[in-house]
């Protein structure tokens, strides 16, 4: 997609809902994991998967089950090279939302590019508000809905790391770029959905990301 | 004219602050689409690839490197992970080792470029989408890893970390991808010897599998593992990273303060 907010990297954190990581926590301790991560989680959906907001989303090819998770974006603003978390968000040109569809998650160990790298998977938008436009985000609930009905609430409180957090750390690791997106964490179940459906993600009074999803070919 | 033709190498370099596509022939001569001559001291390498798109990047895909890693049997499927193209840098530039690490290393790897968008790509299709091939050294960390998406981005996505180059050589130039003698040299010393011929899991069913999930374009990028015989790197070493017939990349370590310089 030409026109999708990301013209860089999408880096998603994986693992990131408080709620998730205590359910999982003994599971954590055993094999292949022996030990809960010390560190984000991290994935990328690599540049097939960019797509925007009203999009339809094409059903997997090879898949019987299919699930969304929504996540507020950090649209990088400029070069962002080891940067406290005190001043991380001053990199930060605005927010966004992202929808991360995938195929259904039964393990963390291995990178899954089976599960997440699917065309088109990744819409990001409906467009990028600016910070200052935005009021203490720390509190703002994301809610996603399928066919108009509540499926998933997060609020970022959620999340185990704050966006200030995750992007200092990130930036540790990776040199960000304008057009790079940060996508700070999802709700630890994945809604799932079915050919046809309405998925809606919205920030109340902000943000509202729409996209169907497609057909079983 | 007679004999063969001079096999096609691709490259991308920084000269008088400007990028220039440039050939080289078979003397090593770097040359302009214009015809001018570049002396290689004036030039910076870049990545070859002009345009890069997704980068994967194949674990334990060497029987021998498996073995050593203490895998019991070879694996079924491919590992592969994705790496951010903050990772990508060019010939003889400096690669850091980051601050106190116990085990850094390189990994020789030939590097298929794609050249056709392509889904669903059969196997004996495969070679129709690939336009050449160029060596990359992807840097491993191994104090980062954790057991979450392993090789996790702290491990694998480091600014800088992937040299790539010094070109890319056209597909039709390399005789036989699947029995090139790979060796990495450091500090002129040979620390790691393989064969592309012990692949477990071959260029053409690398496209075939990723194209089964992904559209797969020009620019994308596919590093085939690495074998046996990998060691720690310390700043000053200078890797050599070569896979006969196809290129010799060479970079220089250095420390986390020297590479960032003022953001250090």
């Amino acid at each position: 997609m030409t026109d999708s907010i990301v013209t860089g990297m999408l880096v998603c954190v994986a693992l990131n809902d408080k709620a998730q990581l205590a359910a999982l926590e003994p599971e954590l301790h055993e094999a292949p994991y022996q030990k809960p991560p010390t560190q984000p989680v991290l994935y990328f959906k690599p540049r097939n998967t960019f797509n925007v907001a009203g999009a339809t989303v094409a059903w997997p090819e090879h898949g019987e089950e299919f699930v969304v998770g929504a996540s507020l974006g950090l649209v990088i603003g400029k070069p962002t090279c080891r940067v406290s978390e005190a001043e991380a968000l001053d990199y930060v040109a605005g927010y966004t939302l992202v929808h991360d569809f995938s195929l259904p998650e039964t393990s963390y160990y291995r990178p899954d590019i089976k599960g997440k790298c699917l065309d088109g998977s990744a819409p990001v938008g409906p467009v990028v508000v600016p910070g200052e436009q935005v009021d203490n985000f720390h509190r703002l609930t994301l809610v996603t809905t399928i066919n108009g009905e509540p499926r998933s609430e997060l609020n970022m409180a959620d999340l185990q790391r704050g966006a200030a957090e995750l992007l200092s750390t990130i930036s540790y690791i990776m040199t960000l770029n304008p057009g790079d997106v940060i996508a700070t964490g999802f709700r630890g179940e994945r809604v799932p959905v079915k050919p046809g459906d309405i998925v809606e993600s919205s920030i109340e009074g902000l943000l509202a990301l729409s996209n169907t999803v497609g057909e079983q070919p | 004219m007679s004999g063969r033709k001079a096999a096609m190498k691709r490259a991308r370099v920084l000269y008088q602050e400007q990028e220039l596509d440039i050939t080289i022939d078979d003397q090593g001569q770097l040359l302009t689409a214009d015809g001018q001559t570049l002396n290689e001291a004036d030039v910076t390498w870049l990545c070859p690839v002009k345009e890069p798109g997704t980068i994967f990047a194949l674990g334990l895909n060497y029987a021998d490197h498996v073995a050593e890693l203490s895998f019991k049997e070879p694996p079924k499927e491919p590992l592969v992970f994705i790496k951010g193209s903050n990772t990508l840098t060019g010939h003889k530039q400096p690669c850091y080792r980051p601050d106190n690490v116990e085990f850094q290393h390189y990994e020789c790897e030939l590097v298929a470029v794609i050249g056709k968008e392509g889904k669903n790509i059969k196997r004996e299709e495969a070679m129709d989408y690939i336009a050449g091939y160029t060596v990359c050294n992807d840097f491993a960390i191994r104090d980062y890893l954790e057991n979450y998406y392993r090789p996790n981005l702290r491990v694998k996505s480091r600014d800088g970390l992937c040299p790539i180059g010094p070109w890319v050589i056209d597909k039709d130039d390399v005789k036989d991808v699947n029995n090139l003698r790979l060796i990495t040299r450091v500090n002129g010393e040979v620390t790691q010897e393989g064969n592309t011929a012990d692949m477990i899991f071959d260029i053409p069913f690398l496209v075939e599998y990723l194209s089964r999930i992904m559209t797969l374009k020009p620019g994308d990028m596919i590093a085939t593992g690495t074998p046996e015989g990998v060691v720690d790197m310390q700043p000053g070493d200078v890797v050599e990273c070569e896979i006969e017939g196809v290129a010799c990349l060479q970079n220089t370590i250095v420390s986390e303060q020297a590479f960032y310089g003022d953001k250090y």
